[in-house]
């Protein structure tokens, strides 16, 4: 039975365009992976800052190191971004905005609050 | 291919109740420090030590690190096939998960005593 099928088959992550629900889907997974590397050093940073004065001190010093600087950047926008596309997904839940159009509004509504968050937060922070 | 005890309605429920914890707790500790002139480190173990602190990250120690294993647990089934790499992996991050939950509380318990 020979069917014709012109579909594209790939795999190829590179290759596949995602709609924007998918885009916050996939950066869900991706932030919630980073925060998870990140669960032992941070642990070890909580522990170090309470053991005394030179602990504390030290935990400033690592954290005021460039890279750390760079990599806590990333994590606060890791956490950001999984804080609300995780809210979207527990409105879902209480099927809050399941049809497609309310489904990619609220994706797209995400990235935007996501965005002005992590501006506000990012130079409060660092600045 | 099915994974027994893996599945189901309890990691489910779970994910989204520390969920709930999590969010509530990561604005409330935003708060704290953005309302907070820059801490000392004596100031910083008296509030670690305080009981409700000391409580509540405890509590949000074991949220965080329930809902990573459920997460990350539902990444590697996704992405690893085989019975034998995923063994290989959840046990490396069971491992991850549990150390980090033995060392978070020792250091919650050594700043109360």
């Amino acid at each position: 039975m020979a069917v014709t099928d012109n579909r594209p088959f790939f795999l190829n992550l590179l290759k596949i365009r995602l709609p924007v629900t998918g885009f916050v889907s996939i950066l869900h997974r991706i932030s919630g992976m980073l925060m998870f590397l990140a669960i032992p050093f941070s642990v070890y940073l909580f522990d170090l800052s309470l053991q005394g004065h030179d602990g504390f001190h030290r935990t400033v010093e690592i954290l005021q190191a460039p890279i750390l600087q760079l990599i806590s950047l990333l994590l606060l926008w890791s956490l950001i971004h999984h804080f609300f596309a995780g809210i979207r997904y527990l409105l879902m839940d209480f099927e809050i905005g399941l049809d497609k159009k309310q489904a990619i509004q609220y994706a797209w509504a995400v990235f935007v609050i996501e965005a002005v968050v992590f501006v506000l937060l990012a130079m409060e922070i660092f600045l | 291919m099915s994974s027994p005890g893996l599945q189901g309605l309890r990691p489910w429920i779970i994910q989204r109740v520390s969920a709930v914890y999590i969010a509530f707790y990561v604005l409330y500790l935003f708060i704290i420090f953005m309302t907070t002139n820059p801490l000392n480190a004596s100031d910083w173990s008296a509030w670690v030590a305080a009981p409700h602190n000391n409580i509540s990250i405890g509590l949000f120690l074991i949220a965080v690190l329930w809902h990573a294993w459920i997460g990350v647990r539902d990444i590697v089934l996704d992405y690893v096939p085989n019975v034998v790499g995923r063994l290989l992996v959840l046990t490396i991050v069971g491992c991850i998960i549990l150390g980090s939950a033995l060392w978070g509380f020792k250091a919650l318990f050594t700043v109360i005593v």
